[in-house]
């Protein structure tokens, strides 16, 4: 087994996400914030503006006027939008590389991130009970973000993981945890750990696989794992470990979503798809 | 002087078809492929006799459980109104149905995932349901498990290469 450790000393690797994606994004959880706060927060960091500014005007939004300030682009975009375009800008850099040992193309894993995001996010508007879509979108968004450390154990395990999976009727994540001594989701949740994400947001990254019978009874991480298995079910950016993971229908019991809501969402989440691959090369 | 070989081929090309798309060809030269399937399935016809074939990339079983207005205009998204479509295009491509070599790859499940919510598995019905009334015979199907596959066909041969990540390629 890998000292557990020397797996963990590896979030040191990663590049943080810049504060004021956080600050962002806990304003935008807070009732009480206003647009022009998080316009503000935008407005103050100039590279960030520069991004946002660079995203909206591209083709792609095809607005039929240029945007020249963060406020313009709240108007005509909505601060949603918006929002979301600094979480996917924040987030960029650390998935577009090629993780080691989940048989992941480059770029996959980012893929897999941004539409699992807006599954959820087409879930939380469709099937949530959730005020705090932001949170659902950031946490699908970054629940893998523990495979980008993970792939060269699972690289150097593989063999194991998939006699476990293959013969043994584990689960990649439980296999993961078997062979390694730590699972993708335990170690995205030390990330978030050592990033001072908040705790909910890390609880969901940890319990994004329901492994944890408690977790299913939670809304928000509900909807993550959901959006997750869509993804999965749709086979966007997803590698070795397939679709390797546990399925509970209570989950989609408690969320009151039948065979019928199903559909229509990874139908929702296929046309977001193919609407995708324009965005990615965007932000 | 040496010998110069002159292919008289035209280059060969790989066209990629997406989910919820269908692709036709009748270029020698081209291989259409889908990449990553999950629990939807990829279907290739292929007539070897004019040799033509298409591949079908879709994900969701019946066009009829939309709620969206949207499901009319995205017909290769379904088993019945995708493979009805295929169907057509084929024919009026000259393609008899008698000739043709079908093959299906996909219709992968998530670990334990319950019938009433096991959409590959509907997927494999919905296909086995139409190819039976069309009286079309499946050459060959590497359906179900836990695996994303990556099916190829080749217009040139007819042939189809399945690829199952970390496992080496069928060619049927």
């Amino acid at each position: 087994m890998t000292n557990v450790d020397d797996i963990i000393s590896g979030i040191d690797t990663l590049r943080p996400i810049p504060p004021v994606a956080a600050q962002i994004m806990a304003l935008a959880e807070d009732e009480n914030s206003s647009m022009s706060e998080i316009a503000d927060l935008i407005v103050h960091d100039p590279s960030l503006t520069a991004s946002i500014l660079k995203i909206c005007n591209a083709a792609y939004f095809g607005l039929s006027r240029r945007v020249d300030s963060v406020r313009d682009a709240i108007v005509l975009l909505g601060l949603d939008e918006i929002i979301e375009l600094v979480l996917l800008n924040a987030t960029a850099e650390n998935f577009r590389d090629e993780p080691d040992g989940y048989g992941l193309g480059e770029g996959e894993l980012w893929q897999h991130a941004v539409l699992s995001a807006y599954a959820a996010k087409i879930l939380a508007e469709s099937h949530g009970f959730t005020s705090q879509k932001h949170l659902v979108f950031t946490a699908a968004l970054l629940k893998d973000i523990g495979k980008i450390i993970m792939g060269r154990f699972v690289a150097f395990s593989y063999e194991k993981i998939n006699i476990l999976v293959h013969s043994r009727g584990y689960s990649f994540n439980e296999a993961e945890k078997e062979v390694i001594g730590i699972n993708h989701e335990e170690l995205g949740a030390r990330v978030g750990q050592k990033w001072r994400f908040g705790d909910q947001l890390i609880y969901m990254i940890r319990h994004h696989h329901m492994t944890d019978k408690t977790a299913r009874d939670d809304p928000e991480t509900a909807l993550v794992y959901l959006a997750d298995i869509i993804c999965m079910m749709i086979g966007f950016g997803t590698g070795v470990d397939g679709l390797a993971y546990r399925f509970y229908s209570e989950v989609l019991d408690r969320m009151k979503l039948t065979e019928k809501d199903l559909q229509n969402v990874i139908f929702d989440t296929g046309q977001r798809r193919q609407k995708l691959d324009k965005l990615l090369y965007l932000v | 002087m040496l010998d110069t070989h002159i292919s008289h081929q035209p280059i060969s090309v790989m066209t990629a078809v997406n989910f919820g798309e269908l692709k036709l060809s009748r270029n020698p030269a081209e291989t259409l492929v889908a990449f990553s399937i999950g629990a939807g399935i990829g279907v290739t016809m292929y007539d070897p006799v004019i040799k033509v074939g298409g591949l079908l990339n879709f994900v969701l079983p019946d066009s009829s459980t939309m709620s969206s207005s949207q499901a009319q205009f995205h017909p290769f998204m379904f088993a019945d109104t995708g493979l009805a479509a295929f169907s057509d295009a084929l024919h009026n491509i000259g393609a008899k149905t008698d000739n043709l070599k079908v093959v299906i790859a996909g219709g992968a499940q998530i670990m334990d995932q319950t019938a009433a919510f096991n959409i590959g598995h509907k997927n494999h019905q919905a296909v086995t349901s139409y190819l039976g009334e069309k009286k079309l015979a499946v050459h060959y199907a590497d359906i179900g498990g836990i695996f994303m596959r990556t099916l190829r066909l080749d217009i040139g041969n007819g042939d189809n290469l399945i690829q199952t990540l970390g496992q080496t390629e069928v060619k049927v």
